[in-house]
């Protein structure tokens, strides 16, 4: 007998074989590979199927789209770009909060000035200097999303718990205090007639980025939009921003502590606060899209009359506040393969009447970031829905600056940290003053600050 | 019989159905809260219920019917569950045997070593490693295929199975072998005919063991998985999560829907696994 | 049925080997196909090591090779507290579960159909799969609507703590779903431990008057020893790298304060964007996890050499 004989190989290494086969043929050629935010009802991912139908048709090239969920399409993407095996486009709904600014810092991200320069008469100031992120590798700012659409932090409200209160909505203040205060008053109506109900639907929690966005609004209004200047230094020792965080932290965390906001808003995700509101738990909660009415559209009564959007009351100061919007960008990867078609397809969307077929077929959740869509399309200023012209006018009307990772992507970073969040959970359970929880966020800011050195453009 | 030893003997009674029933609540509470929400209508989900106001099968049968537009793959996403469940379980049992076999009855030189390194792999926790499996499957062209989650979750069970294979092997005596070889039995006529009967409660425990693991598991689907038509269960039921409005009650009842073939696998196998998990090392 | 002239001293020389703790004198006892058949047996197991433990363990150990993503670490504020975390979530956790599945596994032995049928909802934890029971927990544990608290109100008209919203009781839930889940599992493998003890020594300890406590003490305990061991250790190694429990049930939250290794390692490397600082958290617990590896190690090959 042969001292090793061949056969016992042949068959193992047929086994593992086996295993290792099986791939489908790569598709090469004019595809297009789209990793698209699911949304939040099936309109949403519609509207963007027709879209890309309609392309496909015009051009005659193929289109590889797939819908991940919102929390995780980050994980896929940040992978994806981690080990280089990136799709050929990306929208990712929370990504010019939490991922685009870093990465177009390290210049993963291909520049697409060529798009947004065909639309550019198009957008609103705000779209087009959000979209203006900083290259550090190759030292210069340029346009490294395509804005599509845009949101603000709106106020919802139940007319029946007012109305069970014994007021009508008419009745609800336009001044700051006054206007916060008041929820407070319903509550204590509601809670005297039996009802475990809370006045204010804050989000507080570091989880996601209602609570983020909730906090960032606050700041603004009293007088905090310096914390960091378009040229995108940071300005952590401004006394009047540390005033401000220290007055918006106090007015967020004093509900909390006072019981006029549940409890559980310390844990709350981005779909809690909704939950909550359809529970009827809390009679009035901030919240940064149109999703808590558009998702109860079919219910006629609900959409029609018994939710309410409001812009929110007049400042601290007695002004306007200015809306901190939040524009959303499609982006390219670096090392895309089919880079032209990306763009080819960008081109497309952006285009006036097709991106503005989008947003009308997603139900309005999103806003255009194109005035003139407002002024030509008269579905964004319907005076019979009760909730788009609000929108509408708060954020393509009204005094709006864009969020501060446009400036600089260090934001980025303490929004993904939840810097705010953890401050306001030191005052509320922690036993920190406001002043302490300030100072000690603004410490963790400028660290985070000092990562991004921005020279002075 | 004492009347003191009867008063303990009713006193352990009356303890054991003590404990009993604490067991009892204690494993069915998060179960029947998943049913309650799974009976109930949307709106009353986050009423303060202790029990379903007005129970429905509403939530089973738009389950069923993939009546919801995150449910419109459901069956073909548990046929995908079911698919890399199976193979995990198979692979992980075959994989497992040859190499404990080989170890343990076979004797191959530095047998040791191949059982040391393969607990090498627990080394580094398994949620860890995501970003590099996306890579190499990525490497591999597996990217979007169900082969990739099954070689995670293979590569995960098998160090547990070639333990579990090797401590049980150890109550089977060595003699058979030597006889099987005595009558010129190859190896491989000794593993198919011997060693694999001989092993059945074992390898239905680790199957099941293996089997768990991968309908379990999320991290690695939603990752290495992308399309309504790969992706699994568990991937499915955490687009819920990230809805604004998500009906809780659709959720809990795609869960239980999913909860029944492990289940219906557990029960046809129950004899098996007390006999098959022992990891020895007690000895009289 | 032809016998090779040297098969008993072949057959000899292959036991001798057994009794000596099999190492590599073994090899004189292999020949020829014998020899060919154990490597190809072992080909499988070693091409999925190859394919699929060295070349990911190897780039995530390049990944979180920065030393800038360690200062990282190390900088983030939560760290501490979550290393803390990490070891109450061990040291509580594993063995409180160990130490509950050892008592059950006698409570399991009982006669009585109506402990068999228990034994099987019993393992109902670990049967169902885990994300959809954790958010159950999730939302019963639910300060304002969950059903405990519903419970509670209902029953005995009392307010509930809010389980999930202060760091002390959101790490407790974390532990007691957790222990939920798995202590079946091993509870069931202590019972296949206990069945395979004779029944003689316990006849045997009757008759010197031991009894119960004593019994449990001085035959039951002594031999589940090694098992226990290995349990503990195997547990632990498993539970570090315990993501879905910590995600699903508590967030990670209040506040970012149950966090554990496992989870920050995810949420570094995904919500943060750096997968360097997320491979770093993990690579943080191997001064931790590689002692319990080795002398995971040292036991079974021990409880091998006894069989």
């Amino acid at each position: 007998m042969k001292s090793l004989s061949w056969r016992p190989f042949v068959v193992a290494a047929c086994l593992v074989g086996t295993a290792l086969l099986s791939t489908p043929a790569n598709a090469a050629g004019q595809t297009v590979t789209v990793w698209w935010n699911q949304g939040f009802y099936p309109a949403e991912d519609q509207a963007m199927k027709d879209v890309i139908a309609a392309w496909e048709k015009q051009t005659g090239n193929k289109v590889d789209l797939t819908f991940y969920n919102g929390s995780d399409l980050p994980a896929k993407i940040v992978s994806a770009i981690t080990t280089g095996e990136v799709p050929d486009l990306c929208y990712v709904d929370n990504g010019d909060f939490l991922l685009l600014g870093q990465n177009a810092w390290n210049d993963k991200i291909v520049d697409v000035s060529d798009v947004v320069d065909t639309q550019k008469s198009q957008y609103s100031q705000t779209a087009v200097t959000a979209a203006r992120l900083y290259d550090n590798v190759t030292k210069k700012r340029s346009f490294f999303g395509v804005p599509l659409k845009q949101q603000a932090l709106h106020y919802f409200v139940w007319r029946p718990m007012i109305e069970a209160a014994g007021y009508k909505v008419e009745d609800i203040p336009k001044t700051w205090e006054a206007y916060f205060d008041f929820f407070e008053g319903v509550q204590k109506k509601l809670r005297a007639k039996g009802q475990r109900v809370y006045g204010l639907g804050y989000s507080l929690a570091t989880k996601d980025s209602d609570s983020t966005y909730l906090f960032n609004q606050f700041l603004v209004a009293y007088g905090g939009a310096g914390l960091v200047t378009p040229d995108g230094k940071l300005h952590a020792d401004d006394p009047k921003v540390r005033e401000a965080a220290i007055r918006a932290l106090t007015k967020l965390t004093t509900p909390f502590k006072e019981g006029f906001v549940p409890p559980g808003a310390i844990n709350w995700g981005d779909p809690d606060n909704n939950s909550a509101f359809y529970a009827k738990q809390i009679v009035m909660t901030p919240n940064a899209t149109l999703s808590i009415p558009v998702a109860q559209m079919e219910k006629t009564d609900q959409y029609m009359h018994e939710i309410v959007t409001q812009s929110g009351p007049l400042g601290p100061d007695g002004k306007p506040t200015t809306s901190l919007v939040s524009v959303k960008l499609a982006f390219i990867p670096k090392g895309a393969k089919n880079v032209d078609g990306a763009k080819d397809f960008l081109k497309y969307l952006i285009q006036p009447k097709v991106i503005d077929a989008y947003l009308v077929a997603a139900r309005g959740r999103w806003l255009p970031v194109m005035p003139s869509l407002a002024k030509e399309d008269p579905f964004w200023t319907d005076p019979k829905d009760p909730h788009r012209a609000v929108a509408t006018h708060q954020e393509l009307d009204g005094p709006t600056m864009p969020w501060f990772q446009a400036f600089n992507p260090a934001y980025a970073d303490v929004n993904a940290e939840q810097v705010w969040g953890k401050a306001e959970a030191n005052v509320m359970t922690g036993g920190m003053t406001p002043e302490k929880a300030v100072d000690q966020a603004l410490a963790q800011i400028k660290t985070d600050f000092a990562k991004y050195p921005v020279p002075a453009e | 019989m004492s009347s003191g030893h009867l008063v303990r003997r009713r006193l352990g009674d009356a303890g054991a159905w003590l404990v009993g029933l604490i067991v009892l609540i204690w494993t069915l509470l998060p179960l029947y809260n998943m049913v309650l929400v799974a009976v109930q209508q949307k709106e009353d989900v986050f009423a303060s219920n202790v029990w379903p106001p007005h129970p429905t099968l509403e939530s089973f049968i738009i389950v069923f019917k993939e009546g919801y537009w995150y449910l419109e793959h459901f069956w073909l996403q548990m046929g995908n569950s079911l698919y890399i469940g199976v193979a995990v379980a198979l692979l992980t049992l075959f994989i497992g045997a040859l190499t404990s076999f080989s170890i343990g009855r076979l004797r191959v030189p530095m047998g040791w070593l191949v059982t040391n390194t393969a607990l090498l792999t627990y080394v580094i926790p398994m949620s860890f490693l995501a970003i590099p499996f996306y890579r190499i499957m990525k490497s591999y062209g597996l990217a979007d295929n169900a082969w990739s989650v099954i070689a995670v979750e293979v590569t995960f069970a098998t160090p547990y199975a070639i333990f579990i294979f090797q401590q049980y092997a150890g109550s089977i005596p060595r003699e058979l072998d030597e006889a099987a070889r005595i009558d010129g039995a190859s190896p491989p006529q000794i593993f198919f005919r011997i060693y694999l009967p001989l092993m059945a409660p074992a390898l239905v425990a680790v199957g099941t063991y293996a089997l768990l693991l991968a309908w379990n598991e999320y991290l690695y689907a939603f990752l290495l998985l992308s399309s309504d038509q790969t992706i699994t269960v568990p991937v499915t039921l955490g687009k819920f999560l990230n809805s604004d409005e998500a009906p809780w009650n659709y959720l809990m009842a795609a869960s239980i829907v999913f909860a029944l073939p492990p289940l219906a696998i557990y029960y046809i196998f129950r004899r098996y696994m007390s006999a098959g998990l022992t990891m020895g090392g007690v000895k009289g | 049925m032809a016998a090779a002239p040297g098969t008993p001293a072949l057959a000899a020389a292959r036991e001798a080997p057994a009794r000596r703790g099999g190492r590599l004198r073994a090899a004189h006892g292999l020949k020829g196909s014998e020899l060919s058949w154990a490597l190809a047996f072992l080909l499988p197991y070693a091409a999925v090591f190859f394919a699929f433990v060295l070349y990911p363990v190897g780039y995530g150990l390049w990944l979180g090779s920065s030393p800038a993503s360690y200062r990282a670490l190390f900088a983030d504020p939560i760290y501490a507290e979550t290393v803390v975390n990490t070891l109450v979530y061990l040291a509580v956790g594993v063995n409180l579960k160990l130490f509950l599945a050892l008592l059950l596994s006698g409570f399991f032995m009982r006669p009585g159909w109506w402990v068999k049928a228990l034994l099987l909802i019993f393992v109902l934890p670990w049967a169902v799969p885990a994300i959809p029971t954790f958010i159950s927990f999730h939302w019963m544990l639910n300060g304002q609507w969950g059903l405990i608290n519903n419970a509670l109100w209902t029953f005995f008209r009392m307010d509930g703590p809010p389980w999930l919203d202060t760091p002390h009781l959101a790490m407790g839930s974390v532990i007691v779903a957790y222990i939920w889940k798995w202590m079946p599992f091993w509870t069931v493998i202590f019972l296949a431990g206990r069945m395979s003890i004779p029944r003689e020594l316990y006849e045997a300890a009757e008759v010197d008057g031991a009894t119960g406590l004593r019994s449990f003490l001085h035959v039951t305990f002594p031999l589940m020893a090694n098992l226990y061991t290995v349990c503990t250790l195997l547990s632990t190694i498993w539970t570090l790298g315990d993501f879905n429990t910590v995600h699903f049930v508590s967030g990670g939250g209040p506040a970012l304060q149950t966090h554990v290794l496992a989870t920050l390692g995810i949420r570094d490397a995904f919500e943060l964007g750096d997968p360097g600082m997320g491979m770093a958290a993990v690579i943080s617990a191997l001064p931790l996890l590689v002692p319990l590896v080795i002398i995971l190690m040292r036991r079974l090959s021990k409880g091998e050499v006894q069989l």
